[in-house]
């Protein structure tokens, strides 16, 4: 399981906010190209956060669109003092809770059934598979915004002020919903590693 | 995973956040065909605020030009009317005219035939 870098700190994250507010500024012009940047950027980190909330890979790859396409319309009410990345998540997550309500309930396998440890495990990447498949069960047993704040804290490196404003929920309760999440999730990665 | 677990840890677990993030992964990472998709899904959009703005800008220059265009019409015909008649005594030409024909060089021109 390899790690990939967190969010850059410092000088980088700076360089990297202006690029970013001046790319969302050309795109409020009308300059498409622009937009497409930004999509590039943001199109896996939209898309995970997404599926984070609605484990299906299509409807989460819809959500992340409306979310792109709802931020182009909203593109006059970006701040480009701020970062562009928090203010981008905030609509891709309002879109994936949204969607998720809106849809009709689909039945989500159980963690529990089908997870026997030392059941038959044919190789690695079938194993892998099964690990994704059950964390995603887990993120689908917990309520939409605990699974968006781990999700933003542990995979896209956001800080916990920043999911807080996202989110529009006090700093305090992020902080234990990803406590929560991570309870319940690192309980299940344990007991995958204990049965390898 | 070998943060403590409390709810004021302030650090990402970096084994969870890699674990989550290969569950989480889209099936094409990359963005390239996700942003073809979300571009193309633009262009067939209603009406987005910058083609909205774009289409007011113009609408604007389309309305000057117009209001222009006007203008020099109405100039040019208000100049044509302040013009003296024209002194013909060919009937057809009268008729053709804009202006009402003078009876009197009507008169004057079937007179002389």
């Amino acid at each position: 399981m390899q790690t990939e870098p967190q969010r850059p700190d410092g000088a980088a994250r700076t360089l990297r906010d202006a690029v970013e507010a001046a790319l969302a500024t050309r795109a409020r012009g009308g300059d498409r190209a622009a937009f497409g940047d930004l999509i590039e950027r943001y199109a896996d980190q939209a898309r995970r956060v997404a599926r984070a909330v609605l484990q299906d890979p299509d409807d989460a790859d819809d959500a992340a669109q409306d979310a792109f396409l709802a931020a182009l319309v909203k593109l006059d009410q970006y701040d480009p003092q701020r970062p562009f990345g928090p203010w981008l998540m905030r609509i891709v997550a309002n879109s994936a809770t949204d969607r998720r309500r809106r849809r009709t309930v689909r039945r989500t396998e159980s963690l529990e059934e089908g997870f026997v440890a030392g059941g038959v495990r044919p190789d690695v990447v079938a194993e892998r598979a099964a690990l994704n498949d059950r964390l995603r069960g887990a993120l689908a047993q917990l309520p939409p915004r605990r699974s968006l704040a781990v999700t933003l804290f542990d995979v896209e490196g956001y800080s916990h002020a920043e999911i807080a404003e996202m989110l529009g929920i006090p700093e305090g309760t992020v902080r234990s919903e990803v406590f929560h999440a991570r309870r319940r999730l690192r309980t299940l990665l344990a007991d995958w590693r204990e049965a390898e | 995973m070998s943060e403590s677990l409390t709810p004021f840890n302030h650090r990402p677990d970096p084994v969870l956040g890699a674990a989550l993030r290969e569950a989480l992964q889209p099936r094409d990472p990359g963005g390239a065909v996700f942003r073809a998709r979300v571009l193309a899904a633009a262009e067939r959009q209603p009406v987005p605020v910058v083609d909205v703005l774009a289409r007011w800008a113009r609408l604007g220059i389309a309305a000057a030009v117009a209001a222009a265009l006007l203008t020099g019409m109405l100039v040019g015909r208000v100049g044509r009317q302040a013009e003296p008649a024209v002194a013909t005594t060919d009937p057809g030409a009268v008729v053709a005219g804009v202006q009402m024909p003078d009876a009197s060089l009507l008169l004057a021109g079937y007179s002389e035939r």
